[in-house]
């Protein structure tokens, strides 16, 4: 298979420049067909420059990006009716209702068999067809801005921070639809400051810090290659198995709510903890090992933690 | 072009329209009701008239007679003031502009001036009014002309200059005629100036040009069914304006081809000034101060309200550089005139005007996000 039927998107040395600001450092990556790829990283990384770009909405300073084969500098007008996109902040017209968005869009790409039904079906809002667009929820209108970047039925779909602002219960709906689409095996762009949202959605992540993708791959080749150990978690435990521990060789923290927390490397450490403790008399109430998560990784690599920015916060980034 | 993506967007901005009370509210019954008010307060000019206090301290028939005089002239309701009152102080206490006081000796005088011929023989007739009142002067100017016809009767001469009417019209107008198609162009301008600038400038903030600017649609296409859905609004007020105007007023205007070439030029010219602002006012508030900026002082300045002859020379010099000027001109000069050669002149100097603003408002439309 060729390179350009293999890849969807093909981003090289992509730059981006707002005056003197450097929004986007020369990042290359690619895209496979009918992958989800995300994203990842926190405001102003980045992110949706990259995106905008991409999916035609800014031009690029510099670099090449190549959409379904397609220069997107030159070739808008051939891309646009084959991608589908949710922009950052997506809004739509106050008063038209889900049914008569969704037709109004159907018809801005010329599509004359657009299942709408199936669309409402798909994102859930069978029972808001007649709401008007301003009496919706966020995560009511979010799902509504997927169906819209669906009606033209794209090769490519951009969703550029699906849930920002969103509840927990409306980001967990939306990602309901978004794991449709994957089942559908729709190539999909994801954007998010949410590790657990790419970690759940994403096929391949990567990470993005100051305008630079700072590492790529799979949530678990990300996860496996740059935080390899556990986390090992000893609740209401005895005083003096912090020592024990300590003496062992680890570097136990003692947290506020006086648990033990230590990283090891294998499982076996964890059962040389536990049988130490267990020798000495001590006791714990319960215990938690867990695999580091990709907020772990980000901030390994970055130093910084990544976190939700106001959920008004919509500029690009 | 593509024809059905300029027909989806008009039917969304018609449905906007219509579930949108307020833009309806503004849009059709704001230029109705100005009709209403300014045609009623123009019809009862007509048939203007004052209260007039008078004091007689006189008490004859002479002066009874001069009271049924100012009567007689129709423009004046009379009240009687009370001979022994201070009239200064009845005008300060009961704040009226103006009491007319017959002198004592009043019946004497004219009988010396009549029966014995006397050239010196005179009254003074004394107004004590109150200079702060705006129609006072209307109102002495009016008795003034009254007694300048009881002198002239007096002296038994025929007056020297008297004056004939012909006007340049072959049928009697009323102001409220050259009323309506004044408020026809400052409606078609407000809606088109403010549908503009606050549609466009909403849709970009709330970032729903984003989201079309990833869709086929192209900035003519929405431009055009900009001007479209301006346009439906533009005679969907205008004929409810009409309808109003005929019905409560029964008003006697030319419904001419001119009507619609106007309206366009108007909405053309308006959305294409509109399409400017947009481009530089960043938030909706500041393109509505932008836009309110423009439309203040087309409204009262180029005659849509009152004649631009009532203002100062270089005010009029203004007026005719604004371009509602020569929509409202060219609208009269084809509803009330019928003249169709002005009509063509003004329509050719807006017609200019208007291509000049829309291809900078097309250049100035922003329908993508920055390079």
């Amino acid at each position: 298979m060729t390179k350009e039927a293999e890849h969807a998107i093909e981003v090289e040395k992509l730059t981006k420049r707002y005056g003197d600001l450097l929004a986007v450092n020369g990042i290359s990556f690619n895209v496979r067909k009918g992958e989800v790829f995300a994203l990842l990283g926190p405001n102003g990384a980045g992110k949706t420059t990259t995106v905008e770009i991409i999916d035609t909405i800014r031009t690029p300073t510099s670099g090449k990006v190549t959409l379904l084969g397609m220069d997107v500098t030159k070739k808008k007008h051939d891309i646009v009716p084959r991608i589908g996109v949710l922009p950052q902040g997506f809004s739509s017209f106050d008063r038209i209702t889900v049914r008569e968005t969704l037709q109004y869009y159907s018809r801005l790409f010329s599509c004359m068999n657009t299942d709408i039904d199936g669309l409402i079906e798909l994102v859930n809002l069978k029972d808001k067809t007649k709401e008007q667009y301003k009496n919706l929820s966020g995560g009511l209108k979010q799902r509504l801005g997927i169906a819209i970047a669906l009606v033209n039925d794209p090769e490519v779909v951009f969703l550029d921070e699906p849930t920002t602002g969103l509840d927990p219960r409306a980001r967990r709906e939306v990602w309901e639809v978004l794991l449709g689409l994957k089942k559908k095996g729709k190539t999909v762009f994801l954007t998010t400051h949410y590790m657990e949202e790419a970690e759940l959605l994403a096929d391949t992540v990567a990470i993005i810090s100051k305008g630079k993708i700072i590492a790529m791959g799979s949530p678990g080749e990300l996860i496996e290659n740059n935080v390899n150990y556990l986390a090992l978690t000893l609740q209401s435990v005895d005083e003096k198995a912090f020592e024990i521990v300590r003496k062992m060789g680890f570097e136990p923290v003692l947290d506020s709510h006086k648990d033990i927390k230590v990283r090891v490397e294998h499982t076996d450490d964890v059962q040389k903890i536990l049988n130490a403790i267990k020798d000495a008399g001590a006791s714990f109430l319960s215990l938690d090992v867990r695999k580091p998560n990709l907020e772990e990784v980000f901030l390994k690599l970055t130093g910084e933690a990544l976190h939700e920015g106001p959920a008004g916060g919509r500029g690009a980034e | 072009m593509n024809l059905r993506v300029v027909g989806a967007n008009l039917v969304v901005s018609v449905k906007s329209f219509y579930r949108e009370k307020t833009t309806m509210f503004f849009t059709i019954a704001f230029p109705i009701l100005l009709i209403l008010v300014f045609g009623t307060i123009f019809m009862s000019q007509d048939n203007v008239s004052f209260h007039l206090y008078v004091q007689d301290l006189d008490h004859t028939n002479s002066s009874a007679h001069l009271v049924k005089t100012l009567k007689l002239n129709g423009k004046f309701k009379i009240t009687n003031v009370d001979p022994a009152v201070n009239a200064t102080q009845y005008v300060r206490d009961n704040k009226v502009n103006l009491v007319l006081i017959i002198p004592k000796d009043y019946e004497k005088s004219l009988n010396q001036s009549i029966e014995f011929d006397d050239p010196n023989a005179s009254v003074t007739i004394t107004y004590v009014y109150d200079p702060s009142s705006s129609s006072v002067t209307m109102k002495m100017q009016i008795l003034n002309s009254v007694f300048a016809y009881i002198n002239q009767g007096l002296s038994g001469k025929s007056p020297f200059i008297t004056t004939a009417e012909t006007s340049i019209l072959t049928k009697k107008y009323r102001f409220i005629e050259f009323f309506i198609p004044g408020i026809i162009a400052m409606a078609v301008m407000t809606a088109s100036l403010f549908g503009t600038v606050n549609v466009n400038t909403e849709l970009r903030q709330k970032g729903v040009i984003r989201k079309l600017s990833t869709t086929p649609i192209t900035r003519t296409d929405w431009i055009l069914s900009n001007i479209l859905y301006q346009f439906i609004l533009a005679v969907i007020s205008t004929i409810a304006m009409l309808l109003v105007s005929y019905a409560v007023f029964n008003v006697s205007l030319q419904i001419n081809a001119w009507l619609p070439v106007f309206i366009v030029l108007d909405v053309f010219t308006f959305v294409g000034i509109g399409m400017i602002l947009t481009r530089f006012a960043k938030e909706a508030q500041s393109a509505a101060a932008a836009a309110n900026a423009i439309m203040f002082p087309m409204m009262f300045l180029s005659g849509s309200f009152f004649p631009i002859e009532m203002m100062p020379g270089f005010l009029q010099t203004l007026a005719r550089i604004l371009p509602l000027y020569y929509v409202n001109e060219g609208l009269r000069a084809s509803m009330v005139f019928a003249d169709h050669r002005t009509a063509l002149s003004y329509s050719a100097i807006i017609g200019v005007f208007a291509a000049v603003v829309f291809i900078l408002g097309i250049i100035a439309t922003q329908w993508e996000e920055g390079k």
